[in-house]
């Protein structure tokens, strides 16, 4: 018995050496995993920075068409993210394309409406077309708004009324997230981009194990040896998952490396990721790295040729996102025990929760993992019988 | 010793082997001559257990390669036709997968890698990645992980494609010489001049059935040719040429 | 949902006026009559980095650190990287507050105010007694000591800021920099307001003679004098509620209305209604003036009137005299309106009296903030009585009131301040925060005209 064991051990392992020896050293592969591992941290990151740059420093220029009749206007409506250019002449349109965000022209005989409360007319000219429409008309609204809220003040103090009579009510709102649970806005991609990392990382290998190995002739050999099929695909199974979570690794250290990068509490959002969060990241996607890398090759095998299964495999990355956007935007409960049993949508949903730092529950965690790892065993049961498969060395 | 016994294939409906009976002796080198589409490739691989006959059984000695493949493939060494090697890897890596995953390990391991390495002039190659490798040196390479193992049954299939004459010159050696160790050989080729030079004895296929056998003496004598190419011809497409639907030899 | 922060538990909690979750911890102090258990309120901060945290300290004495929740808008840069905390001092706010029930409106009856205040007194005796500056440090220090917090910084509002320098005195090595808004200084007499009042009022006349359309008011001031000098029975009786639109069911005295025009120049955007809303009553129309003290019909809402009192009568109604209140009220609109509030209460009031030591010199940076129109803290207040501190910078605000860190660029200069309290600060924006506009008639403001001679820049 212990010959037994030690030959299959021995087998085992030599079988596993060769798989991973193949696998890592496909520069092509390693490369592909690598740079797209690392794109999508860099490009958030950059968003993120390039977001908030934007949001912080651009000021609004403003035409005050007509403005001459009221400086006052003029000088209350300035600040810091307001600039504000009194233009006697003009035609909004022109001044728009001119380099003005806004043009707020001012009525004829504005001031004596004004001052009989007429409510004389303000018009705003804007582009909503150009991409700093809504700032700077966010901008202009804060500071006309404010400035509304003083000429009404002071008429209700002018008549004897308390100003307070117009708030029947004061509205308290209390938000209840954290400021970490807040990171989940700008977060909320980041599971579904992690599995996609998973999936790109472990595709070419995966392609080049099975399809591959088969077009160049050498599946033949191994199969003539005396391993028993599941055997092969595990070990294959094993190299591609380790591709792709080597992929998946490197995007989650590279985003909590970028992190502190990204002016988070700057949008009240607090970086809350853990070392053990991230560790438990890793572990929990290592299942789901053995599932896709077994589906992976398995539908591989079932393919005509290398570029057959270079293009099913290009589809199949495209499923698992395009799911959780469905499951994401169909609002179904995803928090429910149940659905974080169905692999894919419990991983996202930890990973979402790991990220903002809250907890998960381990029993789910593992009870999760488990049914990942028992549809790998069977996945890896079907892809032994497809080795049986007499097509499959496409003789004939 | 391998016994072919009433081998039955159809691929698709399409019969390939028609009751196929062949024995090849131990310590011999049994050839197995045929045109392109005669079954040759398809009947190695029934014996090698990569398919499964229709009808019919293949022992390898005592061993039923349908009922016991592991055993079987323990017996076994094969060197496919065209066969890939791995590209990613070196000739000593390579070799020490496929010795371990037929079980050798420790001081055993190193004896039979020694051994091939030597027997099939490996040193050059032994730490160089097989890519870019020639046909000659990827034939050693293929002979040499059939052989790791030192399997009694070495099954060939057209092993001589491609070769230099250095490289045609090594594999016959080896050839010869594992004869004398008493290993059942059997390789199958459409090339007479290799068949004749290095066969004990000839199986000539065709249709799937075996029309005719014997050492390449007895088959030019039994039919009535002078050289062992028109014993094959006639052999083969008399034989074909009764049936109801011919194929075309390619 | 309870959870433990520092070996403390504390619970999520929410104050007015700000939104986010907060965390609440509750802290014993005290003994039998004196016992609290005090509400401790703190910001975390977005991500800890480990700077030292900014408490704050609330004015009156008597308003709670809590309710100083609004502020954390303006401290938000502050808080993305330093706990903010809220110490509700004994006797205010969630700390057992002490407002022997004046629940909203600032009393109008001298009388029936003292004796309701007596009353009150001799309910709680020896927490009135109890309650004071040196309890509040000492509370403060097992606060910052409970919440393991190796040294603080403080931020001081009026009131607060007396705390904030005291604290400083009797613990100057848990303490790391200082913001003082609106300066009470250890030695100042702080309840002395008339001559402060009077300041404002004056910075006040010279922003509206400098403004086109104000100017156009006339001599306003003078109207002031000639109002509050001939303010009679008939005239009081006809001052409308600012609620009702009807005369008040008591009618105003002179010492509250003068009070209710001190209180507005607290506020500059109430200021700028002053010169109209004097000028109308003037003229017989007292409804712009009673709008303007609908402003302030909630201020008293947190302030525990107890507290206000223990405090004021031990430690500032005790070593104010007589000379000195006829020397600050001479030549002043208010008079000792003022201080007749505090000094009738305190004689139901009998604590003992608490007096200072003269301050010792303190190194620790100290950021002082004035509003140059401020009627209770002048900047006077802080250039003159504050010469024990060797580091101190001072802003102060052009034409600013009581309180002035939301108001332009001065969280900026506060966080800037906190980060680096050593390095001197770039105190050119804050020639940029303006009055708001005068209100020219009853449309408000004038929008056209021509402009003041005031530099062009932001800030309502």
């Amino acid at each position: 018995m212990n010959t037994v064991n030690a030959i299959f051990t021995r087998q085992m392992s030599a079988l596993l050496r060769k798989e991973f020896l193949e696998a890592w050293r496909d520069r092509r592969a390693l490369w592909m995993a690598i740079c797209f591992s690392l794109l999508f941290p860099v490009l958030l990151a950059g968003s993120t920075i390039f977001f908030v740059k934007k949001h912080a420093e651009e000021s609004t220029r403003l035409a005050l068409l007509g403005g001459e009749q009221v400086p006052v206007l003029a000088q209350q409506l300035r600040s810091d993210s307001l600039e504000v250019v009194i233009v006697n002449e003009g035609e909004p349109r022109a001044l728009l394309a001119d380099g003005y965000d806004l043009v707020l022209q001012v009525a004829e005989g504005f001031v004596d409406g004004y001052r009989n409360f007429r409510a004389p007319k303000l018009y705003l000219y804007v582009d909503s077309s150009s991409t700093s429409a809504g700032r700077a008309e966010r901008h202009l609204q804060e500071r006309l708004g404010g400035l509304q809220q003083l000429i009404v003040s002071q008429r209700l103090s002018a008549r004897g009324v308390a100003p307070q009579l117009l708030a029947p009510w004061q509205l308290q709102v209390r938000d209840v997230s954290t400021p970490s649970s807040r990171g989940a806005l700008i977060l909320a991609m980041v599971p579904g981009l992690l599995i996609l990392t998973l999936f790109v990382a472990s595709l070419a290998t995966s392609v080049d194990t099975s399809a591959g190995e088969r077009e160049r002739l050498s599946l033949e050999t191994l199969l003539l040896q005396p391993l028993p099929g599941w055997q092969l695909i595990s070990a294959k199974m094993l190299a591609v998952a380790s591709m792709g979570w080597l992929g998946a690794l490197l995007a989650i250290a590279a985003l909590v490396a970028l992190m502190p990068l990204m002016p988070l509490a700057e949008l009240g959002i607090q970086q809350a990721t853990t070392v053990a969060g991230v560790i438990t990241m890793g572990l929990l996607l290592l299942p789901l790295a053995m599932l896709v890398a077994v589906v992976q090759i398995l539908l591989a095998l079932r393919s005509q040729s290398f570029k057959d299964a270079q293009t099913q495999l290009s589809i199949l990355q495209l499923a698992p996102v395009t799911l959780l956007m469905v499951l994401d935007m169909s609002r179904v409960e995803l928090g429910e025990p149940l659905w974080q049993l169905m692999p894919l949508v419990g991983q996202q949903q930890w990973l979402k929760a790991l990220l903002v730092g809250d907890s998960v529950s381990l029993p789910l965690v593992v009870a999760g993992s488990l049914v990942c790892l028992g549809l790998v065993g069977l996945f890896v049961a079907l892809g032994a019988r497809a080795l049986r498969r007499e097509s499959l060395l496409g003789a004939l | 010793m391998i016994r072919v016994e009433s081998v039955d294939k159809q691929f698709a409906g399409r019969p390939v082997l028609d009751n196929l009976s062949f024995t090849v002796p131990d310590g011999q080198i049994t050839a197995l001559l045929g045109a392109n589409g005669a079954g040759k490739t398809t009947c190695l691989r029934i014996i090698t257990g990569l398919l499964r006959a229709d009808a019919g059984r293949v022992l390898l000695g005592d061993i039923d390669v349908a009922q016991q493949p592991m055993a079987a493939r323990r017996q076994l060494g094969v060197v496919g036709d065209r066969e890939g090697l791995y590209e990613r890897l070196t000739v000593a890596e390579y070799l020490t997968l496929f010795a371990s995953v037929q079980g050798l390990a420790g001081k055993s391991l190193e004896r039979a890698l020694d051994a091939v390495r030597e027997e099939l002039e490996l040193d050059a190659l032994w730490l160089r990645r097989t890519r870019g490798f020639s046909q000659g040196e990827r034939m050693k390479v293929s002979l040499a992980r059939a052989l790791v193992h030192r399997p009694r049954h070495l099954i060939l299939d057209e092993p001589t494609r491609g070769l230099d004459v250095l490289a045609a010159r090594l594999l016959r050696r080896t050839l010869s010489r594992l004869r004398a160790q008493g290993t059942t050989i059997l390789f199958s080729s459409h090339v007479m001049s290799e068949v004749a030079e290095l066969s004990d004895r000839v199986l000539v296929m065709a249709a799937g059935r075996i029309v005719g056998g014997g050492s390449p003496v007895e088959l030019m004598r039994e039919s009535g040719c002078d050289n062992l190419e028109d014993s094959f011809v006639t052999l083969a497409y008399g034989a074909a040429a009764g049936r109801p639907r011919q194929e075309e030899p390619a | 949902m309870a959870d433990v922060q520092d070996g403390r538990t504390s619970s999520s909690c929410y104050l007015d006026g700000w939104g986010d979750a907060l965390r609440c911890y509750r802290i014993a102090v005290g003994l039998d009559a004196t016992a609290v258990e005090l509400s401790v309120t703190v910001a975390p901060a977005v991500n800890d980095v480990g700077r030292e945290p900014l408490y704050l300290l609330a004015g009156g004495p008597g308003q709670a650190a809590s309710d100083l929740a609004p502020l954390l808008n303006a401290f938000r840069r502050i808080n993305r990287e330093r706990d903010i905390v809220m110490v509700d001092r004994r006797g205010a706010g969630h700390s057992a507050a002490f407002r022997c029930g004046f629940e909203r409106d600032m009393p109008v009856d001298l009388q029936s105010f003292s004796r309701q205040l007596a009353r009150c007194y001799l309910q709680q005796p020896q927490f009135a007694e109890a309650l004071s500056s040196r309890q509040a440090v000492e509370d403060l220090e097992l606060v910052r000591k409970t919440l393991a917090h190796e040294r603080i910084a403080l931020w001081g509002g009026s009131w607060g800021t007396r705390t904030a320098l005291l604290y400083q005195q009797w613990y100057p090595d848990s303490l790391s920099a200082l913001v003082l808004d609106a300066v009470a200084p250890i030695d100042t007499k702080v309840f002395l307001t008339a001559t402060a009042a009077e300041r404002a009022m004056q910075i006040l006349e010279r922003d509206c003679a400098g403004d086109a359309v104000c100017a156009g008011l006339g001599n306003w001031r003078g109207d002031l004098d000639q109002l509050l000098a001939g303010w009679n029975a008939e005239m009081a009786a006809r001052f409308p509620d600012p609620v009702t639109g009807v005369p008040a069911a008591i009618p105003l005295p002179r010492w509250a209305l003068a009070n209710s025009i001190r209180a507005a120049l607290y506020d500059p955007a109430a200021a700028a209604q002053l010169p109209y809303a004097i000028h109308q009553a003037s003229r017989g129309n007292y409804l712009p003036l009673s709008g303007i003290s609908g402003l302030f019909l909630n201020t008293a809402d947190g302030m525990a009137m107890g507290l206000t009192f223990s405090v004021a009568c031990a430690e500032e109604l005790n070593r104010i005299t007589a000379e000195d209140v006829v020397a600050d009220s001479k030549g002043s609109f208010l008079g000792s309106a003022f201080y007749e509030l505090f000094h009738s209460g305190c004689q139901g009031w009998p604590v003992t009296a608490k007096p200072y030591s003269v301050p010792e010199s303190r190194a620790q940076p100290v950021l002082l903030i004035s509003g140059e129109a401020d009627p209770i803290t002048p900047p006077y207040y802080a250039e003159q009585a504050l010469a024990y501190l060797s580091r101190k910078q001072h802003l102060v605000v052009p034409g600013g009131g009581h309180i002035n860190s939301r108001r332009g660029c001065i969280p900026e200069l506060i966080a800037r301040f906190l980060n680096a309290p050593e390095s001197p600060l770039d105190q050119s924006c804050v020639a940029e925060i303006r009055r708001p506009p005068f209100m020219a008639d009853a449309f408000g403001p004038a929008l056209g005209g021509k402009l003041g001679g005031e530099p062009q820049g932001g800030g309502l």
